[in-house]
């Protein structure tokens, strides 16, 4: 039992890091909490269920689709909101209203549109026969997906620390104006970073039919509350650590759902005040000397 | 303005409310020259830096490189154009190395390793290279600042106070690497308080009180002006 448990929280364990990993991104580089995140998240399931329902598009084949869509959503949703939103008084207060009114009404177009039963895609897209991992097997379609995240970890990895445009990123997010001392556009990659952020909630929204049972336009807030869980535990502010927190909480599900099913809701609010209690620089976190 | 002259600022004046922090100040600067620019404290020094390079932008006036009008660009795009600065209290990208906050000012300058590994020659961070910018003193963040600076190629370089907090040895060092980075024709204003510092970069200072030149000449010269004087021991 603890051998399944083990292993199924290393694929959901993935699969949330990648659910997560776009908040933590845009946090990183804007200094702005996304809370119409799990809503791009909702989105990109629903893209993915709609191509699998009118042309019976497999959910992997989606994703290039999926990314262009949101990228370019990101992009404009950036210079459409974020530079007047810097410039305000009070940025963090303002952008808490507005995220959280855009993810309202991102809902709410979404239950006009979709309607509000809930959809699944039978996750035999994959194949019937299950897949054997670690002496242990489970669908293929939650292979497929921890799979496909943690290929999409590997890219963002790659994007982050062997690329010029990720060097910029990372400059961004230690200091914007420092960033621009040294030629970087900061709005540019501001506007790119939150294009990738988006993309990656989508693409992790492609999968979530197959690893939360089911989509429907309220998932939203649930997805935006477990990724900053996730966030928080691994570092805020830091994107790989996002992929320790993702496992952290994984873990802690598959345990939870194993062997106390009726508490798992809560491992997140609980993963969260624990680690603000113990640790409030997430695990990865530095504590920084400012001079 | 002198044809010649690589930063022309003309009648330049920033207010911050009802405080004129800048009020009509004008200075030229060529290519390789190193120009002091001194004053009490709240005289304007750095925020003549700070419009110069792009961090607040100019009520009226005009900032020209080489005759281009640039005061209304942003940072970014004067950086690109050849103008940099360095910070009172050094601002290296703390959660990365310091070969890594080269690389970084490298994205857009083009500047490759071997220019990368000169500078961390010239300022002495070769043995630093792969440490943390968090875990370097002041001294050594100072360098880093300006090596960082350096790699974007600047052709203007903007430098607050450079030496605050440096040791005799560290002062001389510090020094001797300005003058090897005009030397190499990079014009340099110097905000400095430390005059003996000064005086061993350059001999041409433009003295500032409240936001206005009041002196420009020798340092020799500036000593025994009356103006300054009043401004420096007076009030």
């Amino acid at each position: 039992m603890i051998a399944y448990t083990l292993s199924a929280g290393l694929l959901f364990g993935l699969y949330f890091s990648l659910a997560a990993l776009g908040l933590n991104l845009v946090f990183g580089v804007m200094r702005l909490i996304n809370l119409a995140h799990g809503d791009f998240l909702m989105l990109g399931a629903f893209l993915a269920y709609g191509l699998y329902t009118v042309a019976g598009l497999n959910p992997l084949y989606a994703i290039p689709a999926e990314v262009v869509v949101f990228m370019f959503a990101g992009v404009i949703l950036y210079y459409a909101v974020v530079p007047r939103l810097l410039a305000s008084h009070n940025p963090e207060m303002l952008s808490f209203i507005l995220l959280f009114g855009l993810s309202q009404i991102i809902e709410a177009l979404a239950v006009i549109a979709f309607g509000n039963d809930e959809r699944a895609i039978p996750s035999t897209i994959y194949g019937s026969r299950p897949v054997s991992l670690f002496g242990q097997t489970f669908p293929v379609a939650w292979v497929v997906s921890a799979a496909v995240s943690a290929l999409a970890l590997l890219a963002v990895y790659l994007y982050l620390h062997h690329s010029r445009l990720g060097y910029a990123t990372r400059a961004v997010m230690a200091s914007r104006d420092e960033a621009a001392g040294t030629g970087i556009n900061v709005h540019r990659v501001s506007a790119i970073a939150l294009g990738v952020g988006l993309a990656l909630a989508a693409t992790a929204g492609a999968f979530s039919a197959f690893m939360l049972g089911s989509i429907g336009p309220d998932m939203g807030i649930h997805i935006t509350t477990v990724s900053f869980a996730v966030i928080v535990i691994g570092s805020l502010g830091n994107p790989l650590g996002t992929v320790l927190g993702g496992l952290v909480y994984g873990l802690g599900l598959m345990f939870m759902e194993t062997y106390h099913p009726s508490w798992a809701d809560l491992l997140p609010f609980v993963l969260l005040i624990v680690i603000l209690l113990i640790r409030p620089s997430g695990l990865l976190g530095q504590r920084v000397r400012l001079a | 303005m002198c044809p010649s002259a690589l930063l022309s600022v003309e009648r330049l004046s920033k207010r911050f409310g009802a405080f004129a922090a800048l009020d009509g100040l004008s200075l030229e600067l060529a290519p390789g020259e190193i120009l002091g620019l001194v004053g009490p404290n709240g005289s304007g020094k750095t925020t003549a830096i700070n419009v110069i390079s792009g961090v607040y932008t100019a009520d009226s006036g005009t900032i020209r490189l080489e005759g281009r009008p640039v005061g209304n660009l942003p940072i970014h795009r004067r950086t690109r154009l050849g103008i940099n600065r360095t910070f009172q209290v050094p601002k290296p990208f703390k959660a990365l190395t310091v070969a890594e906050n080269l690389e970084v000012a490298a994205v857009h300058s083009n500047a490759g390793r071997e220019d990368i590994a000169r500078h961390l020659d010239l300022l002495d961070l070769s043995p630093l290279a792969d440490r943390q910018a968090l875990t370097l003193n002041s001294a050594q963040q100072k360098r880093l600042d300006l090596a960082r600076a350096m790699i974007t190629r600047p052709r203007l370089l903007l430098v607050d106070e450079l030496g605050a907090g440096l040791n005799p040895a560290e002062l001389t060092r510090m020094a001797q690497m300005l003058q090897e980075i005009a030397r190499s024709g990079v014009a340099l204003l110097v905000v400095e308080h430390l005059l003996g510092f000064l005086r061993v970069l350059t001999s041409r200072v433009v003295v500032m009180d409240a936001g206005r030149e009041i002196f420009e000449g020798s340092l020799e010269a500036a000593a025994k002006d009356s103006r300054v004087i009043d401004v420096f021991f007076g009030h």
